[in-house]
């Protein structure tokens, strides 16, 4: 299973240096998108949308027992981390853990060091280029490097050596099997070989006045083969279910000696404690087990039956049994490695009653298809088809009205083009816009019936905007000026006007105006500030626009 | 109040930016476990109250989810099972159809959504553990954001900040992303069990709800992620759809496992407004229509869309 954690130690020198490569390209390109509409951006910065809190150094500390932990060591860095995030800790934390804690497993500890080793030479490689420094770091620095591949080696080879046990053993003990079936079986077919034809002979002796044809005796050679094979097919599956019995038994049995020695622990202590008639619990502990071995043997039958149901169950067994019960998401997805099929862990867990459902589901966990599953070629019939020019402007939101938040510079009368329109989707959806005015329609007779109780202490944008047009109409309300970013820039730019032709530009007049233009600017910013406060903008930037054209109109 | 049939199981509706009437349909075969998909435009026809059919798009695999574009009135974005995001023209008949086919994510395509600030771009979340950032206009992503540690079942923009979107996975947590940052720049361990949906509140930019697997839904302020500031419960199944009121503050709407789509108001102390049963399966998807207050829709696995007015009843004729 493909995992995220990174060759070198700690995540910090590993993650971002491997995300600033594969995105760094991708931001500047963002970036260079993002100046033309920078004007745009909302006023509040987005500040609030990041951790501000300083490092708990409690957690880190936990943190930091966690990771060291050796099981932890083991288990792939992104499952440490996801952890440590359920926990609640910041990125931060998570990565000055990360830091404290030598990350490589244990079984490769000396690689840490190692690589620091390789880290510091190859740092003092870079530095000292001088060929009789030379020599020294770069052979430091190679016998590192070979170290490490090795341990890594050493780590896969653990594994395969596992693999290679693994196989080895089940192939042992397939050869066992088939070799004491082969002893069992062949003494059984030639027993019973030998009796047939003796049975033969006999009735062949016997019935003198019987023929015995040879198609009746190839007759009966044939069934009898038939029952020979059948005999065998059974003797061999009762072996490998006397087998299977064994194991069960023996695990039983394990487990009985299991409940059996905490009993007799149990019953030593009580008979010291009592110090009273040992023989009688001795008794009674020896009923219980025999007790305990009938009950394994009627355990065993409804054991087995209720393997096939499992089987059918399978599919919800990785998650809850009852629907929507909560459920921890599994780790590693090993439905990846399952049939072609895929079933997603998600859908897994969305349990239906639905038999359709049912049966689906366990139709693809077979690796079935589905019969009424069409192949469609949805891929695009024209790649370079172009994109339509937009027909509508967009409208702004009831939740954004007065911050005119229209980024693309595209406000496109709602030109009606009869060329474009031969599909009647575009007819039906601009023919009811204009039947908005003339008939209300269905869905939204209701409007009036919701009553804004309440509503006046919740500064909410739009119902400022309703007592401007009627409630139940939805026409295109045009583009709301931009809100003013810069106060001063807006001052900035509108100075020039009333200082040209209205008035003359003296020094004194320019001076007045300045100190003029800064009383107004400290009110806007004021007013500005005030609004940001707010929780809704849309108010404050409402005010804001007002402000500034009465502003506008009292300077010229 | 009008109901529609489509053939396959219902998993997402969203209403049109553009026009009140119109809305979009997400269906896939087979529960979504394995078959084909077909996306669904529908009318509501102003006179009587019915859903007719305009246009339907047949995909190769099931479609999880929609979104409409915000700068192009006709556009549909498709959120496919195969791992491909297709980008529908509806003015354009179906053999036209789709205009793209991107196909980055190596996994089902779960959600996607489009910018309602820039109106330029938007962003897929997918089951390869990444959301994506396109543009309609590039062939390949913009940006991928790959953190978490499991499915990500849904990604949702700020309707305020145009460069922040928040996500929810199923690594039980809520991941608050900044396009122009590195990586994700707030990480919420918002609930112990798999996180299906998140939506932010309209009308307050730091405000969080996020819908789990642990049947209840949470709302988080961004400036206090340590506690939510309310637990709603009710549903009684996993909560499988969250979306906040465009008109309304303290309004949303969720849908659920246990066949209901809920109201809630969480400022209030009993927060359950309003609960619609009129689903017989899992009720998958919900929208609450951005031009029209107070108009909902949703579908479900029983292969059926409903749209009705808050206040009455979806099953009324």
């Amino acid at each position: 299973m493909a995992t995220q954690s990174p060759p070198s130690p700690s995540s910090t020198a590993g993650n971002p240096p491997t995300l600033a490569a594969e995105t760094s390209q991708q931001a500047t390109g963002v970036q260079q998108d993002g100046p033309p509409e920078a004007a745009e951006q909302p006023i509040s910065s987005p500040s609030v949308f990041v951790n501000s809190e300083p490092m708990r150094e409690e957690q880190v500390q936990n943190a930091v027992k966690f990771l060291s932990h050796p099981k932890v060591r083991g288990s792939p860095v992104i499952y440490r981390r996801s952890f440590l995030e359920k926990k609640g800790l910041t990125k931060e934390e998570i990565d000055e853990a990360f830091r404290r804690v030598p990350d490589p497993p244990p079984s490769a500890q000396a690689t840490s060091a190692n690589q620091d080793g390789q880290v510091k030479s190859s740092s003092s490689n870079i530095q000292s280029q001088a060929p009789t420094q030379a020599l020294q770091p770069q052979p430091a620095g190679a016998a590192p490097t070979a170290v490490s591949p090795a341990s890594t080696m050493m780590m896969s080879r653990f594994h395969w050596y596992h693999a290679v046990l693994a196989v080895g053993l089940l192939a042992a003990s397939g050869a066992g099997t088939a070799v004491f079936i082969k002893k069992s079986l062949i003494p059984r077919l030639k027993s019973w070989i030998r009796k047939v034809v003796l049975e033969e002979e006999d009735d062949s002796e016997n019935k003198s006045i019987a023929k015995p044809s040879l198609a009746e005796e190839a007759a009966a050679a044939a069934k009898a083969a038939a029952a020979a094979a059948s005999d065998v097919a059974k003797a061999s599956q009762e072996l490998l279910n006397s087998k299977n019995e064994e194991r069960r038994y023996f695990s039983e049995l394990m487990n009985l000696l299991d409940v059996q020695l905490q009993e007799m622990k149990s019953m030593s202590n009580s008979i010291r404690k009592l110090e009273g008639p040992s023989n009688n619990s001795g008794r009674t502990s020896l009923v219980n087990q025999e007790d305990h071995r009938d009950s394994v043997t009627g355990v065993k039958q409804p054991y087995a039956n209720g393997k096939a149901d499992f089987d059918m169950q399978s599919v919800r067994s990785s998650s809850p049994p009852a629907p929507g019960e909560p459920s921890v998401a599994p780790h590693p997805k090993s439905y990846m490695e399952a049939s072609t099929f895929v079933v997603p862990l998600f859908l897994r867990n969305s349990y239906s009653c639905n038999w359709k459902f049912i049966c689906i589901m366990a139709m693809v966990q077979r690796g079935e298809k589905p019969p009424n599953i069409r192949d469609i070629n949805d891929l695009p019939p024209n790649p370079n088809q172009q994109l339509p020019n937009p027909r509508l402007a967009p409208k702004a939101k009831p939740w954004e009205v007065g911050q005119a938040q229209i980024a693309s510079g595209q406000v496109i009368q709602s030109q009606v083009s009869a060329e474009g329109l031969n599909f009647k989707v575009q007819d039906n959806g601009l023919n009811h816009q204009s039947d908005d005015d003339s008939s209300v329609p269905w869905w939204q007779r209701k409007n009036v019936k919701i009553t804004e109780v309440g509503e006046d202490e919740i500064k909410a944008g739009p119902y400022g905007v309703r007592t401007n047009e009627p409630p139940v109409q939805r026409t295109w309300v045009p583009p709301q000026p931009p809100p003013v970013v810069m106060p001063e820039a807006a001052e900035a730019i509108r100075r020039p006007k009333p200082s040209g032709p209205t008035e003359q530009s003296t020094s004194h007049q320019l001076a007045s105006q300045a100190s003029e233009v800064a009383d107004e600017l400290q009110r806007i910013t004021k007013i500005s500030e005030v609004g940001g406060i707010e929780e809704i903008k849309g108010n404050g930037s409402v005010q804001n626009s007002s402000e500034i054209q009465e502003e506008q109109e009292t300077h010229a | 109040m009008p109901v529609f049939k489509t053939p396959f199981n219902g998993y997402s509706v969203k209403f049109s930016p553009f026009y009140e009437s119109r809305l979009a349909v997400a269906t896939a075969q087979n529960f979504g476990i394995l078959g084909n998909g077909r996306v669904h435009v529908l009318d509501l026809s102003p006179a009587a109250p019915a859903l007719t059919e305009l246009v339907a798009f047949d995909t190769a695999d099931g479609v999880y989810d929609l979104a409409w574009s915000e700068s192009h009135d006709s556009l549909l974005i498709a959120a496919v099972a195969d791992g491909s995001v297709k980008i529908y023209d509806t003015a354009l008949p179906p053999t036209a159809n789709p205009i793209r086919s991107l196909h980055e994510h190596t996994r089902e395509v779960h959600s996607a959504d489009y910018n309602p600030t820039r109106r330029d771009s938007f962003i897929t979340s997918s089951w390869d553990d990444t959301v994506k950032l396109w543009t309609v206009d590039r062939p390949t992503s913009v940006r991928t954001f790959k953190e978490h540690a499991y499915c990500v079942y849904n990604a949702t923009w700020n309707p305020r900040h145009s460069d922040v979107f928040c996500s929810a996975s199923g690594d039980c947590t809520l991941r608050i992303w900044d396009v122009r940052e590195m990586g994700s720049t707030m990480i919420i361990p918002a609930h112990e069990f798999e996180i299906l949906a998140c939506d932010w509140n309209k009308y307050d930019d730091c405000l969080i709800a996020s819908a789990s697997v642990d049947k209840s839904i949470k709302i988080w302020d961004v400036r206090n992620y340590r506690v939510p500031i309310a637990v709603l419960n009710g549903h009684g199944y996993a909560v499988r759809k969250v979306k906040f009121s465009p008109h309304r503050r303290n309004l949303l709407a969720s849908c659920s496992y246990d066949m209901t789509v809920c109201l809630w108001d969480f400022m209030v102390e009993d927060a359950l407004v309003g609960r619609y049963d009129h689903h017989t399966e899992f009720a998958v998807g919900v929208d609450m229509s951005v031009l029209v207050e107070g108009l909902l829709a949703s579908t479900g696995w029983d292969e059926l869309v409903y749209v009705w007015q808050q206040g009455m009843d979806p099953r009324a004729v």
